[in-house]
């Protein structure tokens, strides 16, 4: 606990109740002063470290493993190897899909053991642990392990691994196929493809990243043999996904799992999965009677840590004579790395399946999904989770279409947009969005813009011997609904009057601490002050989704509302009881409950003289569908070829917005990560060797100060009729407007000097060569 | 094994530890001081930021051993007492942080940066900022939190909390008895 009071602060506690809330979180104080705790800040008594002897090479035959000299070196408790891993029988991990695909074959899932048997997959692919006294010791032992490799060509693109006799790497999985998957009408698609005055195509790459939350990924591991219990601490999204996982992989009953996490240092969907490492934890903590803790390094983040993104897109979008869309086939290729992670095939078939009709009216659809196995790190969930990626594709073919037509881009998206009046609309491949109202947040981000000035800023640009371009995005995405069925918060009121909410929701960042004690202290007419906000409590027993898909204020904060709400109620009938009056006669408000024209009053703190005042309630909260409209404008330097970001404007339809400067910082954040994508970041694998280029943050450029200029924010809140407070998903939203949306503005940059195509990353020497080229021809 | 005996955060801390013992962990492992993070193993986050003798200093590229007999400052030692650094305050007020992994080293080089530039243009805030990374952010909040810091620092209190605390009537009054204040330091000068 932070030794820091709030009351000490009295420049922290000056926070409102409402809605005009502006930074001042309440976890601050803890952040800010260095008293926050990540998973690497749990010791635990007694406990031995963990060190991972890992592959140096992306595809190979283990001929031997030599752990020896490991066993012997001082301080050494224990060497694990493959075959402890397939004795424990933790060969195999959980993935989401469990739906049939194209012609009702179904996902072929490999095994994956928690540490390599037989074969390596990837560089990175953890060989054996090494478990001693300190974190040096393990370290130290761990080089003195010797593995004998019988090297395999390995492959690291997905169209090398569907070619016609190339390395398999899983017996059970023919062609490297995982998952062919499919939505829409291929038929009717064909017909439009067929009778269209104009087809627009694009073959686009959305480039593999690494997420890079900046907490190194981290457990530790203790197993109470009494009570027959682990305790896992370490970094989530919320400790009921880990712990299904853990089971699934463990074999151990969920019950037996308690997870434990407080402060996350980011997650990005690379937290939502159970890993090898935890696995192998759990093994060796029960084996040796003594928490294990793990720490990974950065160089070991990059090799093992899921990625992101990763697909390859060919898109052919049919037009009539009118620019009218009159259908959009869509054929997508999933590289999921060596081995299925629990998210990645969900993020990239079912979650631009259902968005493949974006903000638009298209009468006919069609996507094929097909997940291929390659000798790379596994691909998971990453901001977005395949929103993004679709978006892109979409908003790419209807700007290029609008250049191939000599239409404004605005003008093509006006005429093709989903009417206000046409919501709820049943999409052709599935969705039911709610509500969205793309004429007017286009026209507002349109005036926000300047859209009309821009000629005069372009010709600007042009007396400086730049290029300047603009771009526009228009989407739509689906928030995640969540594994599991419902949403559980329990809320109760100490003696002192203070009330504390548990949800299984985490936060990593998004400020839940602040943004849901807003919520309750507004339903209960308290100060925040009053309100607590406790996530990772195991001991309460909640059913509940983690954070992911931006669902947790939809989720879990709607269900603070209610919870508070169901707290007044429950107070109502005590405090009838002790005023002596019927309930119905009982007021409630600002945390006391009176009787009319009574000076007679009961507060909440009263009712929990005898022990905590306490109740718990629940919702089923689907889907919210937010929206928006992003306009990048970008300014080249030709001689160069390094972009300037010279404005960003978004317009978004986030709901009911409770906080605003988290909400702003949650677009600041998601835009940067897609411009991170768009202008410089990339995993790059050697085509030969498999081996990792990009292992260190000297190699994968990460965004840093200054790449993003003050965005210019402005709400178009639709309220959202599927939870109490009218919310819809954010988290996310700015990574699927902002990958298309700089790119739009990227080629309408380049256009004009006779360039078609470009992928992303935009680096400069990407875009110098783009050009270069361009000028010689 | 080496013997080093290092002020941090104002108190005298003496201990045996390996010679490749790096600051970061010293910190970390000797002194239970986690609010110093670490968050790569290339000396480019920045996640480990803290003060030796008053210079911010990545404490992942220098060992134990060299900063021998040295006064080190980490954030736990940054506020003092109960009252929050300006620096802290500023990236509380301008949502500055989100995850809050960062921020320690994010708060430590800003005060690091204000005491070279104190009153910095954007140009050399970015500029400042090079060696810190932050994936939550998008550093917009980071640079308006050194902005306004950089102003507390100087002396001029933000203008929402200045509006807050004061009447109008009142924060003129105060304006002119600052600036009598001045006036007299500049004199003496």
């Amino acid at each position: 606990m932070s030794p820091f009071q709030y009351t000490d602060f009295p420049e922290l506690a000056n926070v409102d109740t409402h809605t005009a809330h502006h930074g001042n979180r309440l976890e601050d104080l803890r952040l800010v002063t260095g008293t926050g705790k990540y998973t690497a800040d749990w010791n635990l008594p007694g406990q031995l470290y963990a060190c991972f002897v890992r592959s140096d090479r992306a595809h190979a035959e283990i001929v031997s493993v030599d752990v020896s000299g490991a066993r012997q070196h001082p301080g050494v408790a224990r060497v694990y190897t493959g075959e402890d891993a397939l004795r424990a029988g933790y060969d195999k991990f959980f993935v989401i899909v469990n739906w049939p695909g194209r012609g009702g074959e179904h996902m072929k899932k490999p095994a994956r053991p928690s540490l390599a048997v037989g074969k390596v997959r990837h560089v990175g692919d953890a060989v054996a642990m090494v478990i001693a006294d300190s974190p040096v010791a393990a370290q130290d032992a761990a080089e003195l392990v010797t593995v004998e490799y019988r090297d395999l060509p390995a492959v690291v693109t997905v169209e090398e691994a569907m070619a016609e006799g190339a390395p398999q790497l899983h017996d059970d999985a023919p062609g490297n196929l995982s998952f062919d998957f499919e939505g829409g009408s291929e038929d009717a698609v064909k017909a439009a493809l067929a009778n269209a005055a104009h087809v627009t195509r694009a073959r686009l790459e959305i480039t593999r990243v690494a997420p890079s939350p900046l907490e190194l990924r981290a457990s530790n591991v203790e197993y109470d043999a009494q009570a027959d219990v682990y305790h896992v601490y370490t970094c989530i999204q919320g400790i009921n996904m880990l712990r299904k996982q853990l089971s699934f992989a463990t074999d151990v009953p969920e019950e037996k799992i308690i997870v434990h996490a407080q402060d996350v240092g980011g997650s990005f969907g690379q937290r939502s999965a159970a890993y090898p490492e935890h696995c192998m934890q759990m093994l060796a903590a029960r084996e040796l009677g003594k928490p294990v803790k793990w720490v990974s390094t950065r160089a070991e983040g990059f090799m093992t840590d899921t990625h992101g993104r990763a697909n390859t897109v060919t898109g052919e979008l049919a037009l009539d004579r009118d620019g009218k869309f009159l259908g959009l086939r869509i054929d997508w290729l999933a590289d999921m790395g060596a081995y299925l992670s629990a998210t990645g095939s969900a993020s990239h078939t079912r979650n631009p399946n259902a968005c493949m009709t974006g903000v638009y009216r298209i009468p006919a659809l069609y996507g094929r999904f097909r997940l291929i196995f390659t000798n790379t790190v596994p691909v998971a969930a990453y901001r977005g989770a395949g929103r993004p990626d679709i978006a892109y594709v979409i908003e790419r073919l209807v700007s290029q279409a609008a250049a191939e037509l000599k239409l404004d881009p605005a003008e093509l998206r006006r005429r093709n947009f989903l009417p206000p009046e046409a919501f709820p609309y049943k999409t052709p491949t599935g969705s039911t969005y709610e509500n969205a109202d793309m004429p007017a947040i286009l026209e507002k981000a349109l005036g926000l813009a300047d859209w009309k000035g821009f000629p005069k800023r372009r010709a600007q640009s042009e007396k400086q011997g730049k290029l300047r371009g603009i771009g526009i995005a228009t989407v739509i995405e689906n928030t995640g609904a969540g594994l599991f069925p419902k949403d559980q918060v329990a809320i109760e009121c100490g003696a002192d009057g203070t009330v504390t909410a548990y949800t299984v929701a985490h936060s990593s960042g998004q400020g839940h601490e602040t943004t849901f004690a807003m919520v309750i202290a507004g339903a209960l007419g308290i100060p925040i002050e009053k309100v607590r906000v406790r996530e990772g409590i195991h001991d309460k027993g909640l059913i509940g989704n983690h954070t992911g898909g931006s669902r947790s204020l939809v989720g879990a904060g709607s269900v603070c509302k209610l919870a508070a709400q169901k707290l007044i109620e429950q107070g109502r009938s005590r405090a009838a009881e002790e005023l002596d009056v019927e309930p119905s006669q009982v007021e409630y408000s600002h945390g006391a409950f009176h009787t009319r024209g009574s000076k007679k009053h009961v507060r909440l703190a009263d009712l929990a003289k005898n022990g905590p005042f306490a109740t718990m309630t629940e919702a089923s909260v689907g889907s919210t569908f937010p929206n928006g409209c992003h306009i990048a404008e970008v300014e080249i330097d030709p001689e160069t070829g390094t972009t300037r970001i010279a404005a960003y404007n978004t317009v978004d339809d986030a709901g009911n917005v409770i906080n605003h400067s988290v909400v702003e910082g949650q677009v600041h954040g998601a835009v940067m990560q897609g411009a991170g994508q768009i202008f410089c970041e990339k995993v790059v694998y050697d085509q030969d060797t498999g081996q990792l280029m990009t292992g260190s943050f000297m190699d994968y450029c990460m965004p840093r100060a200054g790449m993003l200029p003050d965005i210019h924010i402005v709400d178009h809140p639709l309220p959202s009729g599927n939870n109490a407070l009218g919310a819809k998903g954010v988290g996310e939203a700015g990574c699927t407007a902002s990958l298309p949306a700089l790119a739009n503005a990227m080629m309408d940059a380049l256009r004009p000097l006779g360039i078609q195509h470009l992928d992303m990353p935009f680096t400069p020497a990407t875009v110098w060569g783009a050009i270069r080229a361009a000028r010689k021809n | 094994m080496a013997k080093v005996e290092i002020k941090v955060n104002g108190v005298k801390q003496s201990r045996n530890v390996e010679d490749r013992t790096l600051l970061a962990n010293f910190l970390r492992d000797e002194l239970g001081l986690t609010g110093t993070h670490i968050g790569c193993d290339t000396s480019q986050c920045g996640c480990c930021t803290v003060h030796v003798n008053g210079r911010a200093v990545k404490s992942c590229s220098v060992l134990a051993v060299q900063v021998n007999g040295a006064d080190v400052l980490t954030i736990e030692g940054l506020a003092k007492g109960s009252k929050l650094h300006p620096v802290q305050q500023a990236f509380s007020e301008c949502h500055g942080l989100q995850c809050g992994f960062c921020t320690p080293g994010m708060i430590m080089a800003t005060v690091g940066m204000l005491k070279d530039t104190p009153n910095p243009s954007e140009e050399e805030i970015i500029h400042g900022l090079e060696g810190n990374l932050c994936r939550c952010t998008g550093y917009i909040n980071i640079v308006k939190a050194v902005k306004q810091s950089a102003k507390m620092l100087r002396g001029k209190k933000p203008a929402k909390a200045a509006k807050k605390a004061a009447p109008k009537k009142k924060a003129k009054a105060a304006k002119k008895a600052k600036k009598s204040k001045k006036a007299k330091k500049a004199a003496k000068k």
